[in-house]
């Protein structure tokens, strides 16, 4: 039997996930000129919020994702008040060695809390599948994917035609003309830096039925979302979702193709960022960036 | 100039204690003496490249390349112990001076993300080259020759006095300077007749050897390395608390950072043991407590308890949040 059409379905479905993973890491660095490395640890709880939903009270994955949307767009915000404010204006290092330390605790009070054991969240949907063609469609998957879809178009139409959106993209290209314009740039700042963690926190709530959750879960999400971010280059959407699908089929196609591939294809992250930096360090569509 | 002449004898004296306990010490100090020792060198090589202006967030990568190239050499080519760790030297040398050419002009974020992705690409690399590096598995050291654990952890020891007399060294050349000018405006620093790639390629090599001679005394010490510990995440993040907790781009700061890290992960260990993930939860908060309160360390700390100028913290903010870098913010 033909395996393409398989893998390419599954590079597809994974691409709208990385996008979705990926997009809110580019949201943050476009407007706050800051890598925030406790994303991935949004992602984790995330996870874990949807999980404790379900196991303790039942509720679909798909109807917490708004309740936890909120509750990552309020996280984000306390956390952009609390500390991330205060180095704004600092040296990188102190912005690199901030938001690691951020994730490295919260981490571990994950570990703390819930212990290291895995999980997973079991909706109906996350085993069932259906034979499309060739092609073995798991039910999950496509949920996940079409889940990532809306909120990806919703981020993009929020950004393109909304007041705010409009602001946070003024922001984003000039920062001191956005002051000119009245264009309140702390409150814009807040508000990306929230709807940054919300996008990681909706990526956690829809991975939570297609992997295992663990509290070291996030780490290496945060480095595959990295490799996107700058494969497409810094600060660029349309960039981030180009470089989510060049990430998604070559990975796919590696481990589909290759003797051993799935432990290769964990790899290839790293390899595009060194790729990258040699080749073309802004990345298919970023602006240059001073660093 | 009192505390400056009595300086000298007092390190001196660290020194030698830190050279006569794995002869003389009980079990618990020779343990306790290896751990500092590993973690100073570690520490003062990652206190190298910071003061450079490079964000090291992969230090496992050379820490574990070492341990590698230190197991792989004994079991497969019969090397002694000391010709592994000559190895062990030259692979990180390779490996800082790689990336050190590979991220070029780039600095900050990019070149934390690349030290990032090569400890994790070579993570992957030896989980997935089983026949050379045991896998997932690991691999268990089998030397020809054994060369005893009192020359180990004497030679953890040796290797940490070394690594604070090369810092010494540094600090007192003109790397001292170029790197000062390179750390707060590259571009004029080029303008002044520094050439950053040089003095960049240069640093990456030492401080990138160091880590990995670490790694390779190590192994010979644990006699046992698999992927998951030999580009442990633990190593790159006590090898960048201890010279924050200490006091970045100082001389002692590496050297105080890795006493107090010792003793903070053991105390941690000791009082909240059963939690699981308590010391990494610990050296998390400090990690932000430093960056947003306490941005020259203890030594700057120190100095300022005992009413001292602290002599190159005031000439030059360390991780003070109120400075930006020139022309590194859009």
């Amino acid at each position: 039997m033909d395996i393409f059409p398989q893998a390419f379905s599954d590079a597809i479905l994974l691409a709208g996930l990385y996008t979705l993973m990926a997009v809110g890491l580019s949201l943050g660095f476009g407007v706050l000129r800051i890598i925030n490395f406790a994303q991935g640890e949004m992602i984790m709880l995330g996870a874990y919020g949807a999980f404790w939903l379900f196991t303790l009270m039942g509720v679909d994955p798909l109807i917490s994702l708004p309740l936890l949307v909120v509750a990552g767009f309020a996280l984000g915000w306390v956390l952009f008040h609390g500390v991330v404010a205060k180095v704004l204006d600092a040296p990188h290092i102190n912005q690199i060695l901030l938001t690691f330390g951020i994730g490295l605790a919260i981490q571990h009070v994950a570990i703390i809390l819930w212990t290291g054991n895995a999980r997973s969240t079991t909706p109906d949907y996350a085993t069932t599948s259906s034979v499309v063609g060739d092609v073995l469609l798991v039910h999950g998957r496509v949920t996940a994917f079409a889940a990532a879809v809306v909120m990806v178009a919703a981020l993009i139409a929020w950004l393109q035609w909304s007041e705010t959106g409009r602001a946070t993209r003024a922001v984003a290209e000039n920062r001191s003309a956005a002051v000119l314009m009245g264009i309140d740039v702390n409150r814009i700042y807040a508000l990306s830096f929230g709807v940054s963690c919300a996008l990681s926190v909706a990526t956690g709530v829809v991975v939570s039925f297609i992997l295992t959750i663990t509290p070291f879960m996030g780490f290496p999400m945060l480095v595959k979302a990295i490799a996107i971010v700058i494969l497409g280059g810094l600060g660029s959407i349309a960039g981030t979702v180009l470089g989510a699908f060049a990430l998604a089929f070559a990975e796919t196609f590696v481990s589909y193709y290759l003797p051993e591939g799935s432990g290769w294809a964990e790899g290839i992250a790293f390899v595009l960022i060194i790729g990258i930096l040699l080749v073309r360090p802004r990345g298919i569509l970023g602006q240059a960036v001073e660093t | 100039m009192s505390t400056r002449s009595l300086a000298i004898p007092v390190w001196a004296v660290c020194a030698l204690v830190l050279l006569l306990v794995p002869a003389y010490g009980s079990p618990t100090f020779v343990d306790l003496a290896f751990r500092t020792a590993s973690l100073i060198v570690l520490a003062i090589s990652w206190n190298l490249m910071a003061s450079a202006g490079l964000i090291s967030l992969g230090h496992s990568a050379f820490f574990g390349l070492g341990g590698y190239v230190g197991i792989l050499s004994a079991n497969l080519l019969g090397a002694p112990f000391w010709l592994s760790l000559v190895g062990a030297v030259i692979a990180g040398t390779l490996l800082g001076s790689g990336l050190a050419l590979i991220t070029g002009r780039m600095r900050g974020i990019y070149f934390a993300i690349t030290t990032l992705a090569a400890s994790e690409g070579l993570r992957v690399i030896a989980v997935m080259l089983p026949d050379l590096t045991g896998g997932a598995k690991g691999a268990y050291l089998k030397a020809a020759t054994f060369p005893g654990v009192l020359a180990i952890n004497l030679a953890m020891s040796l290797v940490a006095v070394a690594a604070c007399i090369i810092a010494w060294m540094v600090s007192r050349s003109r790397f001292h300077y170029a790197f000062r000018a390179m750390r707060a405006n590259e571009a004029a620093s080029q303008m002044l007749g520094i050439f950053p790639l040089k003095y960049r390629t240069a640093i990456m090599a030492l401080s990138g050897g160091m880590a990995s001679l670490v790694g390779g005394v190590e192994v010979w010490h644990g006699g046992y390395l698999d992927p998951a510990v030999a580009f442990d995440l633990h190593i790159t993040i006590t090898s960048q608390i201890a010279p924050i907790l200490g006091g970045i781009y100082t001389l002692s700061g590496p050297i105080l950072g890795a006493i107090a890290t010792v003793f903070l992960g053991d105390a941690t260990r000791i009082a909240l043991g059963h939690l699981q993930g308590a010391s990494l939860l610990v050296f998390g908060l400090v990690l932000v407590f430093c960056v947003l309160y306490l941005p020259q360390g203890i030594q700057g700390g120190l100095l300022r308890m005992l009413g001292k100028r602290p002599s190159e913290a005031a000439a030059e903010p360390k991780l003070s949040p109120t400075v930006a870098t020139g022309a590194a913010k859009p």
